[in-house]
């Protein structure tokens, strides 16, 4: 009985045996560092550049080639009627197996932004090998340029655009939008998607022609797609987007440069360090409000005139003008949203919703014009609490003898 | 003798049947009809969870030797008996398709979509007969790690998504109404119904009878607590929208946590994890079939019958697993009304059988003993 039940056992294991069904060599794959979508060569095309890792090539600390092709990427691009055709028509160049879960970027031309990205949200969420957290990105430029460029100190220029993107929480230059945060924004019915952008600039300084100044192109985070569903309807540039950035995420920091106290030639920066910042929503007469409230303690990190803060009025000015210029700023920017894009990516609609759920549902029928109609009052205090290291004003020793 | 589990491990398997399914697949289906509020039908259906074995062990110390089927045989007769079995195997086919669903949909799905449908049947067929060949006590003895491998799997996706949690995502409480967050829970209660007809099955086998109350509530209670944990962050984490995206939620939540740079995607640590989960699941299941089926025919051991029965388990899941929409559809919508049905159901009338039939039982127990 034993000896039946064994050879059944083993009649059946071998059906188990497939022969690895399933199985990827890592030499049989095209590891993807990054994604363009550009619009295709005729109407209803879509072109998809994918940046391959060459593993041979990209060895070494500095990038330098260690033999093969010298070229630490593959980059080449496909055209379909769809996403995932133009992908097919890659296999028809690429020896490999095309492979996504390495993927660091992907990289969205705006005019196919402008168009609708529904498509693109759905292919790249529904995909198994891609990561939830692969960053999302527009570009003005074609990406097809953009994700080959090689650009900043990294072998890999895909690494190097996810990079990018590591401080952006301290620079504030463009949001961090990851393919989760999209597919989240995409899918919620009261917020609205916003991308990160990037684009081509020439700031890279050619070491053997340094008199010609920078003249090849390196990426640079530039701003802001505002969307409505899946539509790109406007940018935001990278200085309008420090009070936007408040309404979406934590951000660690930001600079401010007003005029000295005393001396209006002259500028003082300072950085932004902690940010308290508390949104709360208001209803009366069936108008939408909110009530948002930035405490925000302050570093001086640069000052170009005297100034110290023991010096009480000098500290109280400067705290009430870094308090004006972020009113300004964050104004301008609450007022581009609400007044020319009338799009909710300040995700205001879902605190709202949270504070008045059954005022909600009369409200979110209409939410675009409730929306861009909701009069928002913004206070803000900042305190300089640090001059950095310095205690003394920073100036010259003759000036100094003069004053005496 | 008769083989005998103690209370730890029926707390462990316990445990081990209510987590695999729980935390993705019931909440993206809940997700699809209260959104944010899942966490909220969670604990309700938690709740239930105990009333019901707590209902359980009370009707089940009446004869503390016979399993269910045998508690109808003795206070009903013979045929009710037989009829209790088939509905014991029949439900449990339905619980062996929403098992397979969430053991195929999260390895063919996420790791192997060219690996037939049937391979995974197979393997599972394998796994579940050989296992119960050498009995409960095993098995149990493997859901005690499996508890450990449960409360790491949790531990390491709370540390690897607590930083992308927004509370804002879980309020307003209540959003799609109190009533239709109660009525989401009766999803999760197909959980709590299979837990607890595994309970009905094996409870004769625990050692210590006069905790049997305190240990089952018990295992459901810390059941409940692990599995919370996974709404209150999918909802949180990956927002209510996507969590009603999918059909593995948890999957979902899985690839989106990381912890710094290098520890990301989290899909294999998951499957590993959980892999003693589901595999606890598989067994238990095959295991009270094939009691049940023993019962039906009126034998000694249940052994005789593990091949047939898995067999008929797995050409049963197989076909329905292969269509995403088909397995969708009845876990969805028949399997609620089968699972609850037949859990409520049976044990109320056992429960109230007892009364009407004091004299009988009690005479019958006495003559057995």
């Amino acid at each position: 009985m034993k000896r039946a039940n064994l050879i059944i056992l083993i009649i059946f294991s071998t059906l188990l045996l497939t022969a690895c069904v399933g199985k990827r060599e890592i030499n049989d794959l095209a590891l993807v560092m990054a994604v363009g979508i550009d619009k295709g060569s005729e109407d209803g095309k879509i072109k998809v550049t994918v940046q391959v890792s060459r593993p041979g090539d990209a060895r070494g600390q500095t990038g330098a080639p260690t033999g093969q092709s010298g070229e630490t990427t593959w980059n080449v691009e496909a055209e379909g009627e769809s996403i995932f055709e133009a992908i097919r028509n890659l296999t028809g160049v690429a020896s490999r197996r095309v492979f996504w879960a390495h993927n660091f970027i992907i990289v969205i031309n705006e005019e196919v932004a402008k168009e609708g990205i529904g498509d693109i949200v759905d292919f790249f969420t529904r995909n198994p090998e891609l990561r939830m957290r692969t960053l999302v990105a527009l570009t003005p430029d074609k990406a097809s340029e953009l994700t080959s460029t090689i650009t900043s100190l990294e072998v890999t220029p895909g690494e190097a655009l996810s990079k990018l993107f590591r401080y952006t929480n301290i620079s504030t230059l463009a949001p961090y939008t990851e393919i989760t945060d999209l597919l989240a924004a995409y899918l919620s019915e009261s917020s609205e998607p916003l991308l990160a952008r990037v684009s081509l600039k020439e700031r890279k300084i050619d070491g053997l022609k340094p008199e010609e100044g920078a003249k090849r192109k390196q990426v640079e985070l530039s701003g802001a797609g505002v969307f409505e569903n899946d539509k790109l309807v406007g940018i935001l540039q990278a200085d309008e987007l420090q009070g936007i950035i408040l309404f979406r995420d934590n951000i660690n920091s930001g600079v401010v440069v007003v005029s000295c106290p005393k001396e209006k030639n002259n500028n003082i920066s300072v950085e932004l360090n902690k940010q308290k910042f508390e949104v709360k929503p208001t209803y009366k007469n069936e108008e939408v409000g909110f009530n948002a409230k930035l405490d925000a303690s302050v570093t001086v990190v640069e000052a170009g005139c005297s100034f110290s803060i023991s010096n009480k009025d000098d500290v109280e000015q400067l705290e009430k003008a870094v308090e004006a210029k972020l009113r300004e700023d964050i104004n301008k920017s609450i007022e581009k949203i609400q007044k020319e894009y009338k799009t909710d990516v300040l995700e205001l609609g879902k605190v709202f919703q949270n504070k008045y759920p059954y005022e909600w549902r009369k409200v979110k029928k209409d939410w675009k014009n409730s929306f861009s109609a909701a009069d928002i009052n913004l206070t803000i205090h900042a305190s300089v609490d640090s001059g950095s290291l310095l205690f003394q004003p920073t100036i010259s020793g003759k000036e100094e003898r003069k004053e005496k | 003798m008769k083989v005998q589990i103690t209370n730890g491990m029926l707390m462990a398997l316990i445990i081990n049947m209510l987590y695999a399914k729980s935390i993705g697949m019931t909440q993206g289906i809940m997700a699809r009809e209260v959104k944010g509020d899942i966490w909220i039908s969670t604990f309700f259906s938690t709740f239930q969870g105990l009333l019901i074995i707590a209902l359980i062990v009370i009707v089940m110390r009446r004869i503390p030797e016979g399993d269910l089927i045998d508690q109808f045989h003795q206070i009903l007769g013979k045929f009710p008996g037989k009829f209790v079995a088939i509905s014991v195997f029949v439900f449990f086919i339905g619980a062996y398709g929403s098992i397979m669903a969430t053991f195929v949909y999260h390895l063919r799905d996420y790791f192997l979509p060219e690996a037939p449908t049937v391979l995974f049947i197979l393997a599972a067929f394998l796994i579940g007969i050989y296992a119960i060949h050498f009995g409960i006590e095993v098995v149990a003895r493997m859901a005690l790690i499996g508890v450990f491998s449960i409360l790491a799997l949790n531990i390491l996706l709370m540390l690897g998504s607590l930083s992308n949690f927004d509370i804002k995502e879980l309020l307003p409480v209540f959003q799609s109404g109190f009533t239709e967050t109660v009525w989401a829970s009766r999803h999760h209660n197909t959980d709590y119904a299979m837990t607890a007809m595994m309970v009905c099955m094996i409870l004769p086998l625990v050692r210590d009878k006069q905790t049997w109350m305190k240990s089952s509530t018990a295992g459901m209670f810390y059941g409940g607590m692990i599995i919370v944990m996974w709404p209150i962050l999918e909802a949180g984490v990956l927002t209510a929208d996507v969590t009603a995206q999918y059909i593995v939620s948890c999957m979902q939540m899985a690839r989106s946590a990381e912890i710094g740079l290098f520890i990301h995607r989290y899909e294999m640590v998951m499957v590993a994890f959980f892999a003693l989960s589901i595999l606890t699941q598989i067994i238990m299941t095959f295991l009270c079939s094939a009691i049940a089926v023993q019962k039906l025919f009126g034998l000694k051991d249940y052994r005789p019958v593990i091949i047939p029965v898995g067999i008929v388990l797995s050409i049963t899941c197989y076909w329905l697993v292969k269509d995403h929409h088909r397995a969708m559809r009845f876990i969805e919508g028949p399997w609620v009304l089968l699972s609850i049905g037949t859990v409520v159901g049976l044990v109320v009338i056992l429960w109230l059988s007892g009364f009407v039939f004091r004299k009988k039982w009690k005479t019958n127990h006495e003559v057995k003993q």
